[in-house]
């Protein structure tokens, strides 16, 4: 079905009892050309890509729950493309290209709104580092502008300026990040996807993989029964080590929960993204008028979808040293997700060991941002077997040859990316 | 500060290497502290004393000689130094478990200095100095208990938190060694917090704020209670 | 969370810090690079039971073996690691 202004006055006019479902809640076949295992923002994006872009369309999406039950439906929904390192710089921007034309591309409305991201800076340290960041963007046409205290108070007059042990300086902003709503995202690739004839099945985990005699694969064993597939692409987010050890694989990646929480609905307060530069806090006004905040991992391995206090207490110990005055704010939510933290901090989109099994993973506590650019990228590498060019940094054996792209420059402890 | 101190703007460069500084001692909170009451009005709830110019001595056990450790040290203070989060006294020494195979000898007057305890544990332990590495604080009245909870996770009641019980724990993530000692004359319980010098200012002020709403009294003392 | 330190008792978790699997050994020197490689990246990432190292730097500063379900976050057992203090456990 299309949406436009004429399907809602027609629904609107039969007293909406005709919608149709988003997409088909398709039964497994024997066989596909490309089975997805994933479907998660990442997983849906790639078998859209393989159908709309690259003229594969006997293409199946496994998920084991629902679609946009891990953590494309967990996530605090920031866009951004603000990132320094090559590899990085180039990708995230071409996402960022992807978001500005998705709406029209999947004709379904995911609520992309380019509110702005601004990150704050609290020391002449912190603002040189910004403006690095906000010059190598530029060079890669990037939007980017760097704001000092002046311009701050006026676009934010309630930020603790004056009495705070970290006082505001200013801020890196780029205008054209922003927010988009999660699950709508999910459901719109799910949406084009199904249209162009993708099955999407759910309540289907994929417990195995069909190897011939060569190694190669050939199909997964699944929760509803085993399932032929030309070329199998691994989307699993938080559980891509599960996921790769039923082919044998160990990779540099250790699952970590992150946390996000919502508050009670107020007046607008906050016009963009904003992130706290002294502490780990950042926050987003959602559209019914939540503040929608987060901060650090938790710091340890884990598999729950659920964190702990200290990182809690932590993360609104930053909202009270940004905005003193979201203190009488009563918090409403809470909840977590389970990350792919890689080694360096970077995702991992490439060929694996194991032949006709591809791996995109490693999206740590970015990744919706990355959902359009990465799912264009796995399609054209499960398509043609070749990295997409603003991908082609993104290698398993990176951290083998030294060429990793640590933003943060933490090195190999993936608790501290 | 004494009056021979120079500020540093006025020093010339080639005149620096005379320069006089001033060694004189003084409290890391002697700015923050301000004797008297803060906070509400009336009886105060929390009694904060700073106790300064005391000595403070660490003695950790070598590698594999924690058993060796103990004899001497009970030969030289008389009772067993604590082997669990504990704090014992005697009569002119405090010893507090700090970790463990290590503890800490608080005194005054210079009688357990590091000087002093070097023979006693030469061939067992290592000795660090921390007399003016870290600030005392004395928490008591009837709401001491009240503004610490704010502070610490550690369960302060009396059954759980007896007088000699000690802890190496965290207060607004900044690391203490926490212990109670014997109660004040009017039965009040009294805690002792060691902080590291440099973050006892922040930690000060977080006292305050716990306490102001119970009404506090401030001041200091060269007095161990 | 909540470990319960053998020489402190139970205490919260913010006063711990994470290092991860206990597993992986630093290989001898002369072990080659596909073994460093190994012990810096790879990882084995358990869902379920597995012993880790934790430090309590806002207590004690002992490092701890920690054994936890990291489906779960149940602790199971938490001994102290080799070095300083570990003799006197339980004595
Ligand atoms: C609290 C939180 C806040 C975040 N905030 C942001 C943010 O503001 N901006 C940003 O860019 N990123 C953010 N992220 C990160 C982002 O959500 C993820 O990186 C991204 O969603 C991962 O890709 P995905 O959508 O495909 O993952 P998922 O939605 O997790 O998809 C993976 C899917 O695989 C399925 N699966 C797993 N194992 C199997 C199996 N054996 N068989 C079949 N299916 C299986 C899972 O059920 C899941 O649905 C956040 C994450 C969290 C948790
Ligand atoms: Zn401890």
């Amino acid at each position: 079905m299309k949406y436009s202004i004429f399907s809602l006055a027609r629904a609107a006019l039969s007293g909406h009892k005709n919608w149709q479902r988003t997409w088909r809640d398709a039964s497994p076949k024997d066989h596909y050309d490309v089975v997805v295992i994933g479907g998660g923002g990442h997983g849906l994006a790639t078998a859209w890509f393989l159908a709309s872009e690259f003229g594969i369309k006997n293409v199946a999406v496994l998920e084991k729950g629902w679609i946009g039950s891990g953590n494309a439906g967990r996530n605090t929904t920031i866009i951004r493309s603000n990132y320094g390192l090559p590899g990085n710089t180039g990708f995230y921007e071409l996402s960022m290209k992807l978001w500005e034309r998705m709406e029209q591309d999947l004709n379904y409305n995911s609520m992309v709104s380019q509110r702005g991201v601004l990150n704050l800076y609290h020391s002449d340290a912190q603002r040189d580092a910004y403006a690095r960041r906000g010059n190598t963007m530029r060079i890669n046409g990037i939007d980017a502008e760097l704001l000092d205290q002046a311009a701050l108070k006026k676009m934010l007059p309630f930020l603790n300026f004056d009495h705070a042990r970290f006082p505001v300086q200013g801020g890196l902003l780029q205008r054209r990040g922003g927010t988009a709503r999660h699950d709508a995202v999910v459901w719109g690739y799910a949406h084009a996807a199904s249209e162009l004839g993708v099955d999407i099945i759910q309540n289907c985990e994929v417990t195995g993989f069909v190897r011939d005699g060569n190694g190669k694969v050939t199909g997964v064993e699944t929760s509803r029964g085993k399932i032929g597939a030309g070329k199998v692409g691994m989307a699993v987010a938080g559980s891509s080590s599960r996921v790769a050890a039923m082919a044998g694989l160990r990779l540099p990646i250790e699952s970590h929960v992150l946390q996000a929480f919502v508050s009670e609905a107020i007046k607008p307060l906050i016009p963009g993204v904003m992130t706290f530069g002294a502490g780990h806090f950042y926050v987003s006004q959602s559209d019914k008028g939540g503040l929608v905040f987060g901060g650090d991992i938790d710091g340890y391995n884990s598999y729950a979808q659920r964190g702990n206090l200290p990182v809690m207490e932590d993360v609104c110990e930053g909202g009270m040293a940004l905005i003193p005055m979201i203190g009488r704010v009563r918090l409403l939510r809470q909840w977590g997700g389970i990350m792919d933290m890689s080694m360096d901090g970077s995702p991992i989109i490439d060929k694996t060991p194991v032949d006709g099994l591809y791996l995109n993973a490693g999206w740590c506590y970015g990744g919706f941002k990355a959902t359009p650019a990465s799912g264009f990228v796995f399609a054209h590498l499960l398509a043609r077997d070749e990295s997409h060019k603003e991908a082609a940094l993104f290698r398993l054996d990176r951290f083998q040859r030294g060429a990793m792209i640590d933003e943060k420059g933490q090195g190999a402890q993936p608790n501290l990316h | 500060m004494s009056n021979s101190a120079i500020p540093s703007s006025t020093i010339r460069m080639e005149d620096a290497s005379v320069a006089e500084f001033s060694w004189d001692i003084r409290s890391p909170i002697e700015r923050a502290l301000v004797v008297g009451p803060y906070g509400a009005l009336g009886e105060a709830g929390v009694s904060l004393t700073e106790i300064r110019n005391f000595d403070l001595v660490q003695v950790m056990a070598r590698r594999g000689k924690a058993a060796e450790m103990t004899k001497p040290a009970k030969a030289r203070f008389g009772v067993a130094a604590p082997e669990m989060p504990k704090a014992v006294s005697t009569a002119d020494a405090t010893l507090i478990w700090s970790g463990p195979d290590q503890f800490f000898v608080l005194s005054k007057g210079g009688k357990h200095t590091t000087e002093a305890l070097v023979q006693t544990f030469a061939s067992s332990a290592s000795l660090s100095d921390q007399s003016h590495a870290r600030v005392l604080i004395s928490i008591s009245g009837p709401k001491g208990r009240m503004m610490l909870a704010k502070l610490s996770s550690i369960d302060l009641h009396p059954d759980a938190f007896p007088a000699g019980a000690a802890a190496t724990t965290s207060m607004d993530h900044t690391s203490v060694t926490l212990w109670r000692g014997n109660d004040r004359p009017d039965g009040q319980a009294v805690f002792n917090v060691l902080v590291f010098a440099t973050f006892a200012e922040s930690l000060w002020h977080t006292m305050l704020d716990s306490a102001a709403e119970y009404g506090v009294e401030i001041g200091h003392s060269e007095d161990l209670a | 969370m909540r470990i319960v330190c053998p020489f402190c008792g139970e205490r919260e978790l913010s006063e711990f810090s994470y290092l991860g699997d206990a597993k992986p050994q630093r290989p001898v020197a002369n072990a080659g690079e596909d073994a460093v490689y190994d012990y810096v990246y790879l990882r084995d990432n358990v869902a379920g039971v597995m012993a880790e190292n934790w430090y309590h730097g806002g207590g004690c500063r002992a490092w701890l073996k920690v054994t936890r379900n990291t489906l779960t976050h149940e602790i199971s057992a938490v001994e102290p690691t080799a070095g300083a203090g570990a003799a006197k456990v339980g004595a």
